[in-house]
């Protein structure tokens, strides 16, 4: 499994509004960066030259591990995407 | 749409829809609001169904309507390191006759079984509708908003069933702001495609019989452990990790996950399927010191919304629990509606009648168990202990045996440590 093609396996329905919204200023200053590697869907990458977080919400699983793992409160909105967007399990 | 409600239930899972069908069932006029297209789209577990006591008193034949895939008949634990594995398994004829102790499932089929049902008995489905505000009128709960529509739903009371991270919960001030990962998991799931006879043949079943397998010293050093279920024609394999552990280990879920379905026991399991669909939740893991208020003015909070999931390591109860606690919620509201009194003391009935119930008795009993879980050497250092010992024990080299006893001290003092084997037999005999 490869987790660059998680379009391939499971099915999103994106909107253009993020459902969720990270203050990436935050996140440089973060000693941790616990989700990095702990998002299942590999949503956030930080970047050691650039010294910043990039966030791409298109492939979130809407597990919340995000949410649990950020000790800094770096989400100026964390909520789920409004109804009928987002993550579609079909038979899992 | 219809605005005014007798109780509005937020979030169309197990404990969700067990409310509104209770309530439902008792002629009251309740909402089932839920996020996804249909109830079960945003839904994953990496469990069993266990059985459902609560949902049988509604359905006699639950078994022959639901849509369930396998009973349970074989369980099985196993202790591996990347290289060898050592198995335990219970067949049990009791398992095979109904009423089934646990079925495999797809949730989006199930729960939108679940929630039609509730529909059937007479409870409104509202769909592709995210709870967003509470709505409070003088100072009394008294609705909800959804996020991006006009308007209000109106009820009374309201049911949080919203899921783990429950937000109607938090914004009633009922969950603690923010989630200590100490007391959380995730599960990432495959859904893997095979053909029907192949799974019986490689797991030795017939007919819709399951097997289900837990397995220990997969996870390479993280907290967790992993899972191997048989669908008609698919298996579910995935992982589950402690958050705090998984945080500071560097590794990702996904890498594990891989590295787990090559482990060389495991490859032979998976080997020809082809991924269907990849998936991931988190899970309350804390038990019962985890367990929010569960009783607001006007709201009561049931399911993964109150951490109401069991995991003491062989068993992983959730739906169960929900379901139960749905059914509760569902009964104290029903009681609110008779005594008109929907305010804190009104709705107590629901803490009554759960610490009355299998729920929150388990829970306790239990509830030094995700203590005991947060010892690392669990994940590493015993499944190395007992492959290590029973490949000494099979062994033949042509040199006198060891006396098993030895045998055993030896391995456990050079993998764990007498005393750190005494304090954890001491942990589990106290837990468990």
């Amino acid at each position: 499994m490869n987790i660059d093609e998680i379009f391939d396996y499971t099915s999103f329905t994106i909107d253009r509004e993020p459902h969720i919204v990270l203050d990436n200023q935050v996140c440089v200053g973060c000693d941790n960066r616990g989700c990095t590697n702990s998002c299942p869907a590999r949503c956030y990458t930080w970047s050691e030259a650039d010294q910043k977080m990039t966030f791409v919400y298109d492939g979130c699983l809407e597990c919340g591990t995000c949410y649990v793992v950020c000790h800094r409160n770096a989400f100026t909105k964390w909520s789920y995407p409004r109804g009928g967007f987002g993550v579609a399990y079909r038979m899992t | 749409m219809k605005k005014q409600f007798q109780a509005i239930v937020v979030g169309a899972g197990p404990a969700g829809s067990s409310a509104a069908l209770t309530l439902a069932r008792a002629g009251l006029d309740v909402a089932l609001v839920e996020r996804g297209s249909f109830p079960g789209e945003k839904n994953m577990f990496g469990g069993v169904l266990h059985r459902l006591p609560c949902l049988e008193e509604f359905f006699p034949d639950f078994w022959e309507r639901a849509p369930l895939e396998r009973h349970i008949v074989k369980k099985g634990v196993t202790f591996m390191t990347g290289t060898s594995s050592f198995n335990t398994t219970i067949e049990a004829g009791a398992f095979d006759t109904p009423p089934y102790n646990g079925y495999t499932i797809f949730r989006p089929r199930f729960d939108n079984w679940l929630a039609q049902e509730a529909v059937n008995a007479g409870a409104t489905l509202i769909t592709r509708a995210t709870v967003d505000e509470l709505v409070y009128k003088n100072g009394t709960l008294s609705g909800v908003t959804i996020a991006g529509r006009q308007g209000e739903l109106l009820a009374p009371v309201v049911i949080a069933a919203d899921g783990v991270l429950s937000f109607t919960a938090k914004k009633a001030g009922l969950r603690q702001p923010t989630f200590d990962p100490g007391q959380m998991a995730v599960g990432v799931k495959a859904l893997i495609d095979m053909p029907r006879e192949i799974i019986d043949d490689r797991f030795g079943l017939v007919r819709d019989q399951g097997f289900a397998n837990e397995f220990v010293g997969c996870t390479a050093g993280v907290r967790g452990g992993g899972f191997l279920y048989t669908n008609y024609d698919s298996l579910s394999v995935g992982l589950v990790f402690h958050l705090a552990s998984l945080r500071t280990s560097g590794k990702t879920p996904y890498d594990l996950l891989n590295e787990f379905m090559e482990q060389p026991q495991v490859a032979k399991m998976v080997c020809g399927g082809r991924l269907q669909e990849y998936s991931a939740h988190v899970i309350p893991e804390g038990g019962y010191d985890m367990i929010p208020e569960l009783v607001g003015d006007g709201i009561i909070v049931a399911g993964d919304a109150a951490a109401l999931c069991n995991a003491t390591g062989l068993n992983l109860e959730g739906i169960n629990l929900a379901s139960q606690s749905g059914v509760l919620a569902g009964q104290a509201v029903i009681e609110a509606h008779k005594s008109r009194d929907f305010s804190k003391r009104g709705l107590e009935v629901y803490r009554r009648l759960m610490n009355d119930s299998y729920v929150m008795k388990d829970l306790k009993m239990y509830r030094k168990a995700p203590h005991m879980l947060h010892n690392d050497r669990i994940y590493n250092e015993y499944p190395e202990m007992v492959c290590s010992m029973m490949e000494s024990i099979y062994r033949i080299e042509g040199a006198p045996k060891e006396n098993m006893t030895k045998l055993f001290l030896k391995t456990a003092k050079n993998k764990v440590g007498l005393a750190n084997l005494a304090a954890d037999a001491f942990s589990a005999w106290r837990s468990l």
